[in-house]
């Protein structure tokens, strides 16, 4: 253990450690995003701004700092206020479960899976208190979208995440990661089920996290800029923040649920642990931004028939073919 | 189902993007070609007896879109050079800063009065630059490189000589 023996100083140290870095690796994962599309689109991407533009997200920051924080007089000020602190708070709350390494968890809980879900469903929270606190028609229209977009998909989201439950026999992340050790990732073992599963969660996840194709919440070219309509400076800069943190603790529990989490070919160090783990989150995260740049936007009633006609009974139907496997082919079930 | 494949097609070509070649030119940092057919801001010529061509005819005025250009029409008298009796311009002023640059003024002159510039630069960056009073210009006409295009060229090879039977 790196931290000390009392377990509430050693969450908050490792807390506060992972938390920080997973800030710094999100500002710099904007600019790989930004690098990346352009190269999709036959562009260049920031590239002035230090060494390849690797200060970019600094002079950014810095950018966003300065700038007016304007309140609209009729806005609900507290919760004007309160919504872009709680936007990166639960975004980050998801990584408290989440096993970096045998071991290395801010919080090894039995309800890990539930915990997650519990707060990815929270996302929702701080949207649609900016979207009423702002007192605007396209901030109080994008917050509605919000709302009806994260209860659907929360639905899905929960039957995908259901399957390695299933498998492992236990909701708790570390156990989960476990019953994968030595290469038998969810994702394709057992076949079918696990991969289906898969995609059901990331879709779902996506739709959670709002991210292009599911952002209508966010509809710039309907919304003007939806939820964040009435945002500037620093508190536009933390949803936009929160949506990458949310985006990349996402693809976090989805190697840990689907690919094995830190298991990885080599020694058993807790070191190369956290790399393996590290590269198959950018993997999956960088699967995701080639998605976003890739498809337009859904239409409302197209995200809703998604979720509640196609995603939902998909899933209930890959839950109950995981929960056959897992009662009668021996060994299917941890 | 059908939206499987084309989603598929989709990511592919978005991946194939990927290793290719940017298509941005770094323009400041990189010299960028311009076209030989490239032309920006306007001038007003003299004829080939030294004289100004144009003859205050207002046709330019008139077919200007954005209607930019005033033309003082002055009355008809001698010209020094050649003797006849032929209409001038008092005044011609043409605004930059609502011209949408649509060459229509020299397409319709049927003097080559007015052609369009290769100017190396854009043509000003204060508002007063871009109002081109008669003298700026008569100016543009010696200190910039002129476009080959004139009124009468293209009037040419939009008309030809005979008509051809359908």
């Amino acid at each position: 253990m790196p931290f000390p023996h009392d377990p509430i100083l050693h969450a908050l140290g490792l807390g506060v450690v992972l938390a920080s870095a997973l800030l710094g690796v999100t500002s710099y994962f904007i600019w790989f995003e930004r690098r990346f599309a352009g190269r999709m689109q036959g562009r260049v991407g920031p590239k002035h701004v230090g060494w390849e533009g690797l200060l970019q997200p600094v002079a950014d920051a810095f950018k966003l700092l300065l700038k007016e924080d304007i309140v609209p007089r009729a806005a609900d000020k507290p919760l004007f206020h309160l919504a872009p602190l709680l936007a990166v708070f639960v975004a980050l709350l998801g990584l408290a479960v989440v096993p970096l390494a045998s071991g290395l968890v801010i919080a090894d809980l039995d309800v890990g899976v539930l915990f997650f879900l519990a707060a990815g469903a929270m996302t929702v929270l701080p949207t649609w208190i900016a979207g009423w606190a702002s007192n605007n028609k396209y901030a109080l229209i994008g917050g509605m979208r919000a709302v009806a977009q994260s209860v659907a998909y929360g639905v899905p989201m929960v039957f995908g995440a259901l399957v390695p439950v299933i498998f492992a026999g236990s909701m708790n992340l570390s156990e989960i990661v476990a019953a994968q050790a030595g290469g038998h990732w969810f994702l394709w073992w057992p076949p079918g089920p696990g991969f289906l599963a898969g995609g059901i969660f990331l879709m779902a996840s996506l739709a959670e996290g709002n991210r292009i194709p599911f952002d209508i919440p966010e509809a710039e070219s309907e919304l003007v800029s939806g939820v964040s309509t009435e945002y500037t400076g620093m508190k536009f800069g933390m949803f936009y923040l929160a949506e990458y943190v949310h985006s990349l603790v996402g693809s976090a529990l989805f190697v840990t649920l689907f690919l094995g989490g830190p298991d990885g070919p080599g020694p058993d160090a807790m070191a190369l642990q956290v790399v393996w783990f590290a590269l198959k989150t950018m993997a999956v995260a960088t699967f995701i931004l080639w998605i976003r740049w890739t498809f337009v936007r859904l239409r409302s009633d197209q995200l809703m028939t998604l979720c509640w006609k196609w995603l939902l009974p998909a899933g209930l139907v890959v839950l109950m073919v995981a929960a056959v496997w897992a009662r009668f082919v021996p060994g299917g079930a941890a | 189902m059908s939206i499987v494949k084309p989603c598929l097609d989709a990511l592919r070509i978005t991946f194939r993007h990927l290793g290719r070649k940017p298509s941005t030119v770094m323009h400041p940092f990189q010299p960028r070609t311009r076209a030989a057919r490239w032309r920006q801001t306007f001038a007003l010529v003299h004829d080939e007896h030294g004289e100004e061509a144009c003859i205050g005819c207002k046709k330019c005025e008139k077919i200007c879109p954005s209607e930019v250009i005033t033309v003082v029409m002055a009355k008809k008298r001698e010209s020094p050079a050649t003797g006849q009796k032929r209409g001038w311009a008092d005044d011609f002023t043409l605004d930059l800063t609502a011209c949408i640059v649509c060459e229509l003024c020299v397409q319709v002159c049927p003097v080559d009065a007015i052609v369009m510039c290769r100017a190396p630069t854009p043509p000003g960056g204060a508002r007063e630059d871009l109002f081109l009073t008669m003298a700026r210009l008569y100016t543009n006409e010696h200190a910039l490189p002129r476009a080959p295009i004139t009124g009468t060229s293209l009037i040419a090879s939009h008309s030809p000589a005979e008509d051809v039977a359908q």
